[in-house]
């Protein structure tokens, strides 16, 4: 019997998976890359014989054209229109977000009720609202707002509440030039009162008796808004301290901020390439790395320094500011930073009034015609058609998911509560809910997304959010792939934020197992 | 040995039923507390308010319906020629053969019993009889020439006759719950008959202008144009559903892949021949197109079958010089037909040493090979033809319902292989794949699909190279598949996490390499996990098709509202927004509807989501 010996030989770069592996991936990334190359090159090559070059200029000028509603309705450059419009858009989401989780909430919760009425009208309202396209939803409210009465000389006055064609007129609580110091104090009353909340509950552990933690709590913030209410000009001394803080800053040299931004990045690349390799760590000293561990530090060293030299090449920028003055992307930072602390201190400033106002909505004579006033608030109809709309599609998205998170809650755990003497009310507070959550919040999340996404839909009604007011100013000056950039990076941002939170929420609440 | 035991001689009592009636099911249901009948007062006083003010609505006298009646065509395909409208009924009844072919062959419709059908009938009634009281009587619609006191007292009568016959039926039939004895296509199929009764007798008063700009009073059936195809239609779903339910048995097999392929098959030739009607030069095709196609089954088999037998490096060479040579070919101005030829083959060349197989693998292989190439022709050559369906103003000839469909249909069977492909590349073990895919998928995620037809109508068009454009319809299908299959993309992911480690130790064990394992184990397994979340995405997408009207496309939505409430001839439409509106809206829903439904039924039956 013979064993055929064979020859140990290297394995052929051709047969070896490591290569190949990093071959074939490399050889479809320069395809990738090679591939959006020549769509680039061919866009830059269309809008050059266009006479349209890429370039950032149109944030700093003048945009001249007016925007239906917002913090500033003539807006002086293209970054203070795009600026009005982002903040539109949050206004729609933010209150947007709240009302479709108070109304899915409760449309949920309706859902599983055993009155038969009540649940057959959730069950109508939500299988009749998500079914349809939030679009011809959002044209549906436009259209009946248009259908109610306009205003005319009759209707001169003041209203708690009125509608017409033109939008609601509602009366409603602005603030005032004390508002920030009150908010201020709030603050400050509201972290004792988490303080003062947990000692209660320590005192109601310790002894077992009633402690009354939710009353003293509220007491402290009623005691600070209320001393506030009086005593906020005595922060008026934080306006010289700010204004010292900005020009402070205004006098550091404008070289600080990249290398501050270039330390950063490098800073964070090296605390996560730390951190894997002590994630690799076993207790017998360092793991083995494999080729990906090392791709995923290389990768992260690499990103660090890129990151840096960005920072130091877009700082380097020269920009010309709607005064007409050249400058660079640093001097440029730098005065915003500086503008923030004198915003702030301005807002510190003693200028006199109560911290919030109350006022009712007033329809006067301008001109020619009769409109809503400036006092009270107005919903405007593409306000009010967008936000209405997204509010209750979403509702009827999170109804869905509060009644599976409730549904997913094990019968046991309400036998076990009544068993234990819990009333109605306790028990679903303290056990049902508490755990629905848990099941409910990453759906919830993602309604939260999608609400915040769809409010871009308003720009069909003309609603002046930031896609609405992008897309004028992109008609305007033909700069499409910068604008589409700070869409990106604007919505980007939200997602991630909406999503930060909603993690840090979810980590919080998850079940932690043995 | 037996002992006989005696046992006392106790009476039997029938068990007391449980007590039912109007009056328990009431306390039960409605005032079983103090708080519970508050909330039901409010909520009946709530929903009957409701109820009359949506009547109220929509049978005002100010109400312009006629804006919706008159301009069904218009909604349903736009401005496609009349004398043409045959292509369109010809989809319809293809589509509508399929599915009853469909539902026939995979029993998708169990039974139901007498009761439930019953008791389904006598709540409509009842509806209808609450409907009929609540009405606002007494109002009077001109351009019908209709009194709403007779149409309530209609709806009303009707209502008791459902309610009545339900409850007749009920009984009738036998009470028993778990009685199923009645096919559920049966009774939809009963349903549909008698719309189809309602088209040829239901006659209204409509109004006409004459030549001479009279405007008259005709009476004619609803549907006048429609009722013959839509009976014909009709007719040949019952005649298709009964022949494949009768030789259900015999088809077996076969008749599932037949039907699979028809499917795959209905779409293209539905619309890109159908209704499309490209203008093929015909010398073109027997000169250019066959020749070179055949060319490429030919010797692209040979190389695929040379590829295939010597399984190791040679063919791997071999297919990773063509792919360099394919993508060559982009930098030369080649025929399209020639680049994706060359593109397939190189991929093809690259599977072959896995699937390549032997005997009967090996002939189902080059097969594949062949299909594909004939189906990259089919679409070039078709795509690359100019449209003969002549439309007022030009542009694409669809538009309406039909825009909507298309844009849905195909938009959703472009997202799903690149939806597939990202999941693999996300849940991939190669990094840059990973991150490419991962950074694609949280990119498109992130930023509103408005955003991203935006990008597709004003950017795509000049970044396009020379000698290539694209219409509109192409442009919002491109958009729309890229951003479905980016969410399709975590929907399939969420299913290859699903499968467990097992699975693929086997395969590992079993000597299948990544491929096999990714094909035959996992991507079988990952997919019909997710079944239910991808008709939910389907009705996500049919939703979002109606954006496509913000960039300017005449779909369903657009038609609705921006043609009608601008149309001025041959009636005065300006400014009738709500009643369009609200009949998009109502369309809509029953698609969405019925999917979910749909979608519902598939996650009981695959069993999927219960835990």
């Amino acid at each position: 019997m013979t064993v055929q010996v064979r020859e140990q030989q290297k394995t052929p770069l051709w047969r070896n998976a490591a290569f190949l592996k990093w071959a074939v991936q490399l050889f479809v990334l320069a395809v990738v890359v090679g591939f959006f190359l020549v769509l680039g090159r061919r866009a830059t090559e269309n809008f050059n014989a266009r006479g349209t070059t890429f370039d950032w200029g149109w944030l700093t000028d003048p945009s001249d054209f007016l925007i239906r509603e917002g913090i500033d309705t003539d807006p002086d450059s293209g970054i203070r229109a795009l600026t009005v419009g982002a903040i539109n858009t949050l206004r729609v989401s933010i209150t947007g977000i709240i009302a479709a989780t108070l109304l899915g909430t409760i449309v949920g919760v309706a859902r599983l009720s055993t009155n038969w009425i009540v649940n057959k009208i959730a069950a109508i309202y939500i299988e009749s609202i998500r079914n349809v396209p939030l679009l011809v939803q959002i044209f549906f409210w436009q259209a009946m707002m248009f259908t109610l009465p306009s205003l005319v000389e009759a209707d001169i006055g003041e209203y708690w509440f009125k509608a017409s064609n033109k939008g609601f007129g509602l009366a409603w609580v602005g603030w005032n030039g004390g508002f920030f110091p009150w908010l201020t104090f709030l603050l400050v009353g509201f972290i004792v009162s988490r303080f003062v909340k947990r000692w209660r509950i320590r005192v109601q552990e310790e002894t077992g008796q009633l402690a009354n933690a939710g009353w003293y709590t509220l007491g402290i913030l009623v005691v600070f808004g209320a001393v506030g209410w009086f005593a906020w000009p005595i922060l008026s001394f934080l306006e010289s301290v700010m204004t010292a803080i900005a020009d402070a800053i205004d006098g550091i040299p404008a070289i600080i901020i990249p290398i501050v931004l270039a330390g950063a990045s490098l800073l964070i690349a090296a605390w996560w390439i730390r951190s894997f390799f002590e994630s690799r760590r076993t207790p017998a000293g360092f793991g083995k790395l494999t080729d990906d561990d090392w791709f995923r530090v290389i990768f992260a060293g690499v990103t660090g320094i890129v990151l840096a030299v960005v920072a130091f090449v877009f700082s380097g920028l020269e920009v010309t500011t709607v005064q007409g003055e050249l400058t660079t992307m640093a001097e440029l930072m730098r005065t915003g930073i500086a503008n923030i602390f004198d915003w702030l201190g301005r807002d510190f400033a003693n200028n006199g009034g109560d911290p919030l106002v109350f006022s009712k909505a007033s329809v006067v004579q301008d001109g020619n015609f009769v409109q809503y006033g400036t006092t009270g608030a107005v919903m405007t109809v593409p306000f009010f058609a967008i936000w209405f709309a997204v509010t209750i599609y979403t509702a009827s998205f999170i109804a869905e998911i509060v009644r599976g998170g409730i549904l997913a809650v094990p019968k046991g755990q309400t036998e076990a509560s009544k068993a234990m003497g819990f009333k109605r009310s306790q028990f679903l507070r303290l056990i049902i809910l508490p755990q629905a959550f848990r099941i409910i919040l990453p759906p919830l999340g993602n309604q939260y997304l999608n609400l915040f996404k769809n409010t871009s839909l308003g720009t069909a009604v003309g609603f002046a959010e930031i896609v609405g007011v992008g897309f004028t100013l992109m008609n305007k000056n033909g700069q499409t792939l910068p604008i589409v950039l700070v869409w990106m990076g604007f919505f980007l941002t939200g997602s991630l934020l909406i999503s930060a939170v909603v993690n840090y929420y979810n980590r919080k609440m998850k079940l932690v197992e043995r | 040995m037996t002992h006989k035991i005696e046992l006392p001689d106790i009476p039997e009592y029938a068990p007391e039923p449980p007590p039912h009636g109007p009056k328990v099911w009431l306390q039960k249901n409605l005032f079983s507390t103090p708080a519970s009948s508050v909330l039901s007062v409010v909520f009946i006083i709530i929903a009957i308010g409701g109820l009359r003010g949506m009547l109220g609505f929509i049978f005002d006298a100010a109400r312009r319906w006629e804006a919706v009646t008159f301009n069904v065509r218009l909604l349903m395909v736009r401005a496609y020629p009349e004398e043409q409208l045959t292509r369109v009924w010809l989809a319809v009844a293809v589509a509508a053969v399929l599915i009853a072919a469909t539902f026939a062959l995979y029993q998708v419709t169990g039974r139901t019993s007498p009761r439930k059908v019953g008791n389904a009938v006598s709540t409509v009634g009842g509806f209808l009889i609450t409907a009929g009281l609540l009405g606002p009587w007494g109002v009077s619609f001109s351009p019908f020439g209709i009194e709403s006191g007779t149409t309530f007292a209609i709806v009303f009568g009707t209502g008791v006759v459902l309610f009545a016959g339900g409850q007749g039926f009920r009984r009738g039939m036998g009470k028993r719950e778990k009685d199923e004895r009645l096919p559920v296509m049966g009774v939809v199929l009963v349903m549909l008959g008698l719309v189809l009764v309602g088209l040829w007798t239901i006659s209204l008063p409509w109004p006409t202008r004459l030549a001479d700009g009279t405007q008259v009073s005709i009476t004619q059936p609803i549907a006048m144009s429609t009722r013959i195809p839509w009976t014909i239609i009709f007719a040949l779903s019952i005649v298709t559903y009964l022949l494949v339910a009768m030789f259900r048995k015999q088809l077996g097999g076969i008749g599932k892949k037949l039907l699979m392929s028809a499917w795959a098959l209905s779409f293209p030739v539905l619309f890109l021949v159908v209704l499309r009607d490209p203008g093929l030069d015909m010398g073109r095709v027997f000169t250019w197109y066959v020749p070179v196609a055949i060319g490429f089954i030919l010797i692209g088999g040979f190389i695929l079958n040379f590829v295939a037998e010597s399984r190791g490096e040679l063919g791997r060479v071999i297919g990773a010089v063509l792919l360099i040579a394919a993508f060559a070919g982009f930098l030369f101005s080649l025929e399209f037909i020639v680049r994706w030829s060359l593109v397939a083959l190189a991929l093809f060349a690259l599977a072959a040493p896995t699937f390549g197989g032997k005997g009967a693998g090996r002939r189902a292989f080059l097969g594949a090979w062949a299909a594909t190439v004939v189906v990259i022709t089919f679409f070039i050559m078709l795509l690359a033809a100019p449209s003969t369906i002549e439309v007022p103003g030009g542009g694409s000839p669809f538009g309406g319902l039909l825009l909507t469909i298309l844009l849905s249909t195909v938009a959703i069977v472009l997202s799903l292989p690149l939806g597939i492909v990202l999941a693999l590349g996300r849940s991939s073990r190669l990094p840059i794949f990973r991150l490419m895919c991962t950074a694609y998928i949280e990119l498109i995620r992130g930023v509103p699909l408005i955003t991203w037809l935006i990008v597709g109508f004003i950017m795509l068009p000049v970044a396009l190279p020379e000698g290539i454009e694209i219409g509109g319809v192409a442009r919002a299908i491109g958009a729309m598949s890229m951003f479905s299959a980016a969410y399709l993309a975590e929907n399939v992911r969420g299913g290859l996490q699903s499968i467990p480690k097992g699975q693929y130790e086997a395969a590992q064990a079993m000597g299948l390499t990544i491929m096999q394992t990714t094909v035959f184990i996992v991507l079988p397994q990952a997919l019909r996990a997710v079944i239910p979340a991808l008709v939910g995405q389907v009705i996500a997408l049919f939703k979002d098709t109606s954006l496509v009207t913000i960039v300017g496309l005449f779909d369903f939505l657009h038609i609705a509202r921006a043609v009608i409430p601008g149309q001025a001839q041959p009636f005065n439409f300006i400014g009738v927004f709500r009643e369009p509106l609200l009949f998009a809206a109502l369309v809509y829903w029953m698609f969405t509807f019925t999917f979910s439904r749909i979608s519902l039924r598939l996650e009981r039956r695959l069993g999927v989501g219960e835990r």
